[in-house]
């Protein structure tokens, strides 16, 4: 036989001493050993050869052999188990091949039945093993007894038979490991998956009726309520699970046999990768279930309940099992990954958590972490959409990033979301200007540098600089709110008045900051506060800046100058005053107190000038109106009106925006009335004299029908229209245009309203251009629904379409722009045909008295559009052109 | 000193008109010495300025991109003159002591008029000898307009043209065959 040479070798000495008859008699108990160690091997459990194989081992072990024997019995073993054990064993999953690559788990069925051959195949193989081991078992005291007898070496018996083990375990796992078939991993992932949700199932279903138990206790209701109303929430307190636990033992029980099992097998790392595996995907599931599309609540807490609850729990009980196990049964496992937890002794259900297990409970929770970040990251948009109802989500998201520091990864998401969703042609100027501020909102909270606030905001600036109407709708989101004009937009419009008033109480505090004469201890208080840039933050930006993230300041920073801002603030401003009919302004004045604070008295200086012609109107108005008293008109007129139902907005025209002038004539009574009430105006205030707008202003009027009477509040020129129907039921428009003093067109469109109202028809008259409008005398039905409401409301509707009381900032850039038209006709005869910004260059060089060009090139662009549609200039290859 | 000078300049650009005759007697050569660009820029500036509010019809002039010393003009013809319809193109130069001396002006466009020669070089008196300060650029180019329909054909640079000025209808035909509208 080979082997004989080799293990000759080992005791060459012996060989000299070798006789015929120990020769013979080693042949003979060798053949006889290995006859009876074949049979054992072979044998169905029945250990009736033992005797002669541990008398016929002991036989050679005298002869010198021991190591020969050993080598003998671990290759007949391996083979045998080669044969029968992993040949079976893998047999057993044969008919699951496919199924695992196809993931058709899903139905139950078949998981059950995964599992039982799982448990089956493994029960098999480890009697098999079992048997085998304790075939080896008898060797090994064979042996022992052997060298027990031959000296004192028993004490390192032990030592001696470990190697004979751990070769024998080694065996095993590389006969395994080379014979496994590739679905076995993902079988082993589904046993884990289906067990794990079995039991996490288990485990919520008694915690809600721990819920509802509890519910009836006296404790803490809120809690409880709190409870309940997170489905699936998980109760932090360990001790009730710990009952469940056990109670769920006999499912922990099975699954750590499964993991023994495969660990006696050799299999450790695979079982453990498919557990960990398993329970990633379960608190994946997890995570995904509860954070879901719910921004409302935070679940950052009950996610690490969960934790604690099942998987923590579940590998609590596990490792303590194992551990147990592992202590008497398998004095060494062969492979072992390297983030193993290795068993501590600690029984199961200590208070002091082991090693291994707060290891997976950083590991568990760092993978919540992530998976929460990266859900919250992708939908960050539309949790900043609803941002103050999702404010928990915003602070989970922060947590989470604290933890796991991948605020790049939130930065390139939420940007190319932004680019995707908001900075589209579709979107309202309105939206993106609303998302921006809930935008710099909820990245304070997360961030309260402002680093990463600075790269978001950047494309939403740069792309509501290109919009037109940008300065207009943040000058509404500043202002509204005021007025208690309760529009669609009004709840998230004040959002920015909002931050006005809480801006104004930071002031004082900030000052403070800023102080240059800060003494000694504030200075040595600011620099314990000092904190670092985030290392994310870019050092070619100035860090001062972003010290305070400043909402009305980076807004303000998209328009470039406050002027810009006060300028269109100014406007409205004047809309909204000359729109009023009573003196009502405490809204205007805080508002502008608040504009004061922060951009500066001087800059609002005219606004405020403004105001105070309203205050200035309202008494001189009583004082006109006193003066009625004291000595009353000489007679009155039939048709003369009461001064008393006129009050008058008496403003420095000076220090308004360009207020658009139009010609009217009122009716004749109403003419009177204003030139009598100038007339006392000068009286009192000479020698300054009043000068009508009359085309401004609203009238409140009755109008009596025969049968009805309607009450409206329309602008002077509709009042007018009206009124010339009291002489006349018929008008045709253009003696009505000539009439009220007006084109007709301005009349056609103006007239409409009281068509709409019902209360005059329009019918084509002989003319084709020429409308006849009839007086409804008795209103229809239909026209009781529209005409029961002629608020302001409607008055503003009206305006929309029609001209507006003061120029609306286009307007005044269009006057500007007129000086420059002239420039620009100029060097287009002298040059031909201009590019944009050489005509924008050469505006800048030339045009330098007053006013200076001061406009940027979209502007000079949109004019020179507006030229090109006048048909006064061409533009043709990119380059502008007189039009011939 | 200088500072004086300047005040005394830019008052004299801002009323050109106010007694232009005792400045340029009495102070070409010292003006000449000290040129004060920043003056001549102003002057320069308000001409255009006072140009471009005028809104004379047919005529028009404007400094070349970078440089406020040259100006391209244009100049159309008269209605019932035989340049009528026509469209002249202007190059002005402004010395640096302007406006104490004329600029140079000369045609761009080739025109056939007896005071005008082929090189585009024009004879008229108010652009030499007869220059006072108070003239400004919308002068000389209304004059160069008024030129254009009144020729002083008694001392012409463009002979053929004094010559055939008589016949009106064979002039405006000459007019017509030799004129180039700039593109």
């Amino acid at each position: 036989m080979a082997v004989d040479a080799s293990s000759s070798v080992f005791n060459l000495s012996v060989l000299e001493s070798l006789n015929e008859d120990s020769v013979r008699e080693m042949v003979e108990s060798w053949n006889r050993f290995c006859s009876a160690s074949e049979a054992l091997l072979g044998g169905t459990g029945d250990l009736s050869f033992g005797s002669e194989f541990i008398s016929q081992a002991q036989i050679l072990c005298k002869h010198g052999l021991q190591s020969l024997v050993q080598q003998h019995f671990l290759r007949s073993i391996e083979e045998v188990f080669e044969k029968n054990g992993a040949t079976s064993f893998w047999r057993h999953f044969e008919p699951y091949r496919n199924v695992a690559a196809l993931e058709i788990n899903n139905d139950p069925m078949q998981t059950d039945e995964i599992q039982e051959v799982l448990c089956k195949a493994l029960e098999e193989i480890s009697s098999e093993k079992l048997y085998e081991e304790k075939c080896l078992w008898m060797l090994v005291h064979a042996l022992q007894s052997q060298s027990g007898n031959k000296s004192d070496r028993h004490i390192n018996a032990d030592a001696q038979n470990v190697p004979l083990f751990s070769k024998y375990q080694l065996m095993v796992s590389s006969v395994l490991m080379t014979s496994l078939p590739r679905h076995f991993p993902e079988i082993l992932h589904w046993y884990f998956k289906g067990r794990l949700e079995e039991l996490s199932t288990i485990m919520e279903e008694d915690d809600e009726n721990d819920n509802e138990l509890k519910v009836e206790d006296d404790m803490d209701v809120d809690e409880r309520s709190k409870l309940a109303f997170q489905s699936g929430d998980m109760d932090v307190d360990g001790c009730h699970h710990h009952r469940r636990f056990s109670e769920n033992n006999k499912l922990v029980k099975n699954i750590g046999m499964v993991v023994r099992n495969l660990r006696s097998l050799g299999l450790t790392s695979m079982a453990e990768d498919a557990y960990a595996s398993a329970i990633y995907l379960l608190l994946k599931d997890k995570v995904q279930g509860l954070a879901g599309d719910d921004f409302r609540n935070s679940v950052l807490e009950s996610i690490k309940g969960w934790i604690q609850a099942v998987p923590l729990q579940f590998l609590r009980a596990l490792l303590s099992y194992l551990g147990d196990s592992t202590n008497y049964a398998f004095p060494s496992t062969g492979l072992k990954s390297p983030l193993a937890s290795r068993p501590s002794s600690c029984c199961f259900g200590s208070e002091a958590p082991s090693e291994g297990l707060v290891r997976w409970q950083l590991r568990l929770e760092y993978f919540a972490y992530e998976t929460l970040q990266d859900l919250r990251i992708a939908k960050l948009f539309d949790i900043i959409v609803d941002y103050p109802d999702s404010a928990p989500a915003i602070d989970d998201l922060k947590l989470c990033l604290e933890y796991t520091g991948q605020h790049t990864k939130l930065v390139d998401s939420f940007i190319s979301s932004l680019r995707y969703r908001l900075l589209t042609a579709g979107a309202s100027t309105n939206d993106i200007l609303h998302q921006y501020v809930s935008t710099i909102k909820a990245l304070r909270t997360i961030d309260p540098a402002g680093v990463f606030l600075e790269v978001v905001g950047e494309p939403i600036r740069e792309y509501l600089k290109g919009r037109k109407d940008t300065v207009k709708c943040i000058v509404t989101m500043l202002t509204d709110g005021t007025g208690g004009s309760n529009s669609v937009s009004g709840s998230s419009g004040d959002s920015l008045l909002e931050e006005l008033n809480r801006d104004e109480e930071n002031q004082e505090n900030t000052n403070v900051d800023d102080d240059v004469n800060t003494d000694d201890k504030q200075a040595w208080i600011n620099a314990q506060s000092w904190e670092p840039d985030p290392v994310e933050a870019d050092p070619l930006k100035g860090s001062r800046n972003r010290r305070k993230v400043d909402i009305l300041g980076m807004i303000v920073g998209i328009i470039g100058s406050k002027d810009q801002l006060v300028n269109e603030y100014r406007v409205m401003l004047a809309e909204k005053l000359l729109n009023k009919y009573d003196y009502e302004i405490d809204s205007e004045i805080r508002t502008l107190e608040l504009l004061k604070i922060h951009f500066g008295e001087s800059s609002m200086q005219r606004c405020e000038i403004m105001l105070n012609d309203l205050i200035d109107s309202k008494r001189t108005n009583t004082n006109i109106k006193a003066t009625i008293k004291q000595q009353p008109p000489p007679e009155l007129e039939e048709h003369e009106e009461s001064l008393d139902i006129l009050s008058a907005t008496i403003i420095s025209s000076n220090f308004w925006p360009p207020i658009q002038d139009e010609a009217l004539l009122l009716p004749a009574p109403v003419d009177q009335l204003l030139s009598d009430y100038a007339k006392r105006f000068n009286q009192i205030k000479t020698p300054r004299k009043l000068l009508w707008k009359k085309n401004l202003g609203t009238v409140k009027l009755e109008l009596q029908f025969e049968d009805r009477e309607v009450q409206f509040t329309v602008t002077p020129l509709q009042a007018s229209i009206i009124m010339q129907f009291q002489e006349h039921k018929s008008w045709s428009s253009k003696d009505l245009a000539a009439a009220v003093g007006v084109p007709v067109d301005v009349l056609n469109r103006r007239i409409s309203f009281w068509v709409s109202k019902g209360v005059l028809t329009e019918s084509v008259g002989v003319d084709a251009d020429s409308h006849l409008f009839d007086l409804v005398d008795a209103m229809g039905d239909n026209g009781k629904t529209g005409a029961t409401s002629g608020s302001c409301e409607e008055l503003m509707l009206g305006d929309d379409d029609g001209e507006r009381a003061v120029a609306s900032v286009e307007d005044q850039l269009r006057k500007e722009m007129t000086v420059y038209e002239k420039f620009i006709m100029g060097m287009l005869t002298n040059f031909g045909s201009m590019a944009l910004d050489r005509i924008h260059n050469t505006l800048k060089m030339f045009c330098i008295a007053d006013p200076p060009y001061d406009k940027s090139l979209q502007q000079l662009q949109s004019f020179l559009s507006g030229l090109v549609a006048e048909e006064k200039l061409e533009f043709r290859d990119g380059m502008y052109l007189l039009k011939k | 000193m200088t500072t004086t000078m300047n005040s005394e300049s830019s008052n004299n650009s801002n009323t050109p008109s106010t007694a232009p005759v005792m400045t340029s007697s009495k102070q070409p050569l010292q003006t000449a010495k000290t040129v004060d660009t920043q003056s001549v820029l102003k002057r320069l500036q308000s001409e255009l300025m006072a140009l471009m509010m005028s809104g004379d019809s047919g005529i028009s002039a404007f400094p070349e991109e970078d440089n406020i010393f040259c100006w391209k003009g244009t100049i159309t013809g008269s209605k019932d003159t035989v340049f009528e319809g026509t469209e002249y193109k202007l190059s002005l130069s402004f010395p640096t002591d302007y406006p104490f001396k004329a600029p140079k002006v000369k045609f761009e466009t080739g025109c056939f008029h007896p005071n005008v020669d082929v090189y585009g070089n024009i004879c008229l008196d108010i652009l030499q000898d007869k220059w006072s300060s108070a003239y400004d650029v919308r002068t000389i180019l209304l004059s160069i307009q008024s030129l254009l329909g009144e020729p002083n054909t008694s001392s012409p640079l463009n002979t053929q043209a004094a010559s055939l000025w008589g016949n009106q209808e064979e002039y405006r035909k000459m007019v017509e065959k030799l004129y180039k509208p700039s593109s």
